[in-house]
């Protein structure tokens, strides 16, 4: 390979690598911002996405609805889908089982319901795609291609994220979900209300799915199994450090630049191999993750 | 029943609490006056933290009843114990380790940073800064503001979990063992602050401790507690002349510190 195709790959790669990173760095975010508050993976993450293209699509396409209908009410699904999850059948699982465990299986037993849900519709037997809202006519950022579509799905995954940041950040809201991330008891001593306070952390966790969701439909086939994206998120969330929400952000483009490169350089082939790759190197030189920071041993 | 100025602030009744077969507490009777400071002490394992955390709501009774400022509070969720001027420390810290002193300072007057949506959003609600650094000052931490709880030292991190219950602006405050591991000079502060607590702010204080020296200088009236019952109550004076405290507590252990947990 000369030098200058590899200028090109390279390029291209990174370019590419943002893009499908910016939609893994969206669910490796959600998915870290329930274990910093809950303690639980939501391996039901990927499902929640996939359920949401498909709410999307169904009232887009099927029903013909209006796209400015379309998004809030998929958004809001998404929302209230979630929260209830939490309120409904977290709660009393967490009541009447002391052990994380049984939540986490709770989240599996969430993803085949949705999957089966989306099954029994039909919807999902042939692969579809969602109508892409951005054109799809490429540009050339330096010597790599993109579509305007790639460059709308970066930049509005980037929006989402700030926007995200600075709420838990810099509001009464989020300093209440970092507070309750840290010390529930704490947080309950100063009147942080738990339970509302964790339904509102799941409900935007599901917004954040849909978003990506609805950022990538346009350019992969939509099936039932489409969910399985997020081990790629998990992915990004292990490379990131797992408790970190810029570690997620930064794990997700690194995972996306990775698939790329080796797609490019090495073999499409190839391309699964490398998030597992990443994360064995990463944990081989960084165990806690590269935004996991210092290792400590908890006391007990 | 007694009239309204004589109503205990805070009135326990026959407060029971049983962890399976054990009785922890076995039929605690305690009336706290307003605008007192009212210790509870007692060997280790008397119940004395089982029940502070009845009151604080970390725990719910067997059985009996617990009124505070005319209100049951038996039952009521421990996240609503803010809003009523309830606010405690824990023995064994319980900060957020991550944040600054002044966020978590600032996080005690979660319930004082308003309901509506522009107050939800807002990262430093009007007044409620100035209300952070006051407190600040007065535990003695303004230095630290911007350091990280996890960082400070012991001493000073027990400070911060004052400073953020005060936050609270409560007017019944529950301290559990405030002066455990401090340095005589730190011990000496946190009298001079607990005093002026109630007699400036007119804040009532509960505490669970095991430092005589701070029990018995600024106690208004002592509980003592062994094995779950009480047997004892009074002015420092008279339960330090009680037989059966020499015999159940003082006579085992010595004034200074001793190892709690």
């Amino acid at each position: 390979m000369d030098l200058q195709l590899a200028l090109i790959f390279l390029q291209q790669g990174i370019a590419s690598g943002l893009v499908s990173g910016s939609v893994y760095a969206l669910l490796a975010l959600a998915i870290v911002i329930i274990f910093k508050t809950s303690d639980v993976p939501n391996f039901a993450q990927g499902e929640v996405f996939m359920a949401a293209g498909y709410v999307a699509l169904y009232l887009f396409v099927f029903q013909q609805m209006p796209i400015w209908v379309v998004l809030p009410a998929t958004l809001l699904a998404a929302f209230l889908a979630m929260a209830l999850f939490r309120r409904v059948v977290l709660d009393q699982v967490a009541k009447s089982a002391k052990d994380l465990v049984y939540l986490v299986i709770a989240t599996l037993g969430l993803s085949y319901v949705l999957k089966g849900l989306v099954r029994r519709t039909g919807f999902g037997d042939t692969p579809r795609s969602f109508p892409a809202l951005v054109p799809t006519d490429s540009v050339m950022i330096g010597q790599a291609s993109v579509t305007l579509l790639d460059l709308a799905i970066f930049g509005t995954a980037v929006a989402v994220m700030a926007a995200f940041f600075w709420m838990f950040n810099y509001t009464k809201t989020g300093r209440a979900m970092r507070a309750v991330g840290m010390n529930p008891k704490a947080a309950q001593l100063v009147g942080v209300d738990l339970r509302r306070c964790h339904m509102l952390i799941w409900g935007l966790s599901g917004v954040i799915s849909a978003i990506a969701a609805l950022l990538i439909s346009p350019k992969i086939l939509m099936t039932a199994d489409m969910g399985s994206i997020v081990m790629l998120a998990f992915a990004a969330a292990i490379v990131g450090g797992f408790s970190s929400l810029p570690g997620a952000v930064v794990g997700g483009f690194i995972i996306g630049i990775v698939e790329n490169m080796v797609g490019l350089f090495i073999s499409s082939r190839a391309i699964v191999l490398a998030p597992f790759l990443a994360i064995l190197i990463v944990l081989v030189l960084r165990p806690q993750g590269l935004f996991g920071g210092k290792l400590t041993i908890k006391k007990v | 029943m007694a009239g309204e100025t004589a109503a205990p602030f805070l009135d326990v009744v026959g407060l029971t609490i049983r962890f399976g077969g054990l009785t922890a507490v076995g039929g605690l009777d305690m009336e706290v006056a307003k605008g007192s400071i009212h210790a509870l002490i007692g060997p280790n394992g008397a119940g004395k933290s089982t029940t502070f955390n009845c009151i604080s709501r970390f725990y719910t009774p067997s059985e009996g009843r617990i009124t505070y400022d005319g209100r049951d509070i038996t039952r009521m969720p421990a996240r609503e114990m803010a809003g009523l001027g309830i606010a405690r420390s824990f023995q064994n810290l319980e900060l957020f380790a991550e944040l600054t002193v002044f966020e978590n300072v600032l996080i005690g007057a979660h319930v004082h940073a308003g309901r509506s949506w522009r107050d939800a959003i807002s990262a430093r609600p009007r007044g409620i800064v100035e209300h952070v650094e006051h407190l600040l000052e007065r535990t003695g931490l303004s230095a630290y503001a911007q350091t990280k709880a996890r960082n400070l030292d012991f001493g000073h991190q027990k400070m911060v979990e004052i400073a953020r219950a005060l936050a609270i602006r409560p007017r019944l405050l529950l301290l559990d063992e405030p002066a455990a591991g401090l340095r005589n000079r730190e011990i000496a502060a946190l009298d001079r602050l607990l005093c002026e607590l109630r007699e400036r702010d007119g804040i009532t204080i509960l505490l669970v401790e095991h430092v005589m020296q701070l029990v018995m200088s600024i106690s208004d009236r002592i509980t003592v507690l062994s094995f779950g019952t009480k047997i004892a109550e009074g002015t420092a004076a008279e339960v330090r002349a009680h037989p059966a405290v020499i015999e159940a507590y003082l006579g085992r252990e010595t004034t200074q510190e001793t190892p709690h947990g």
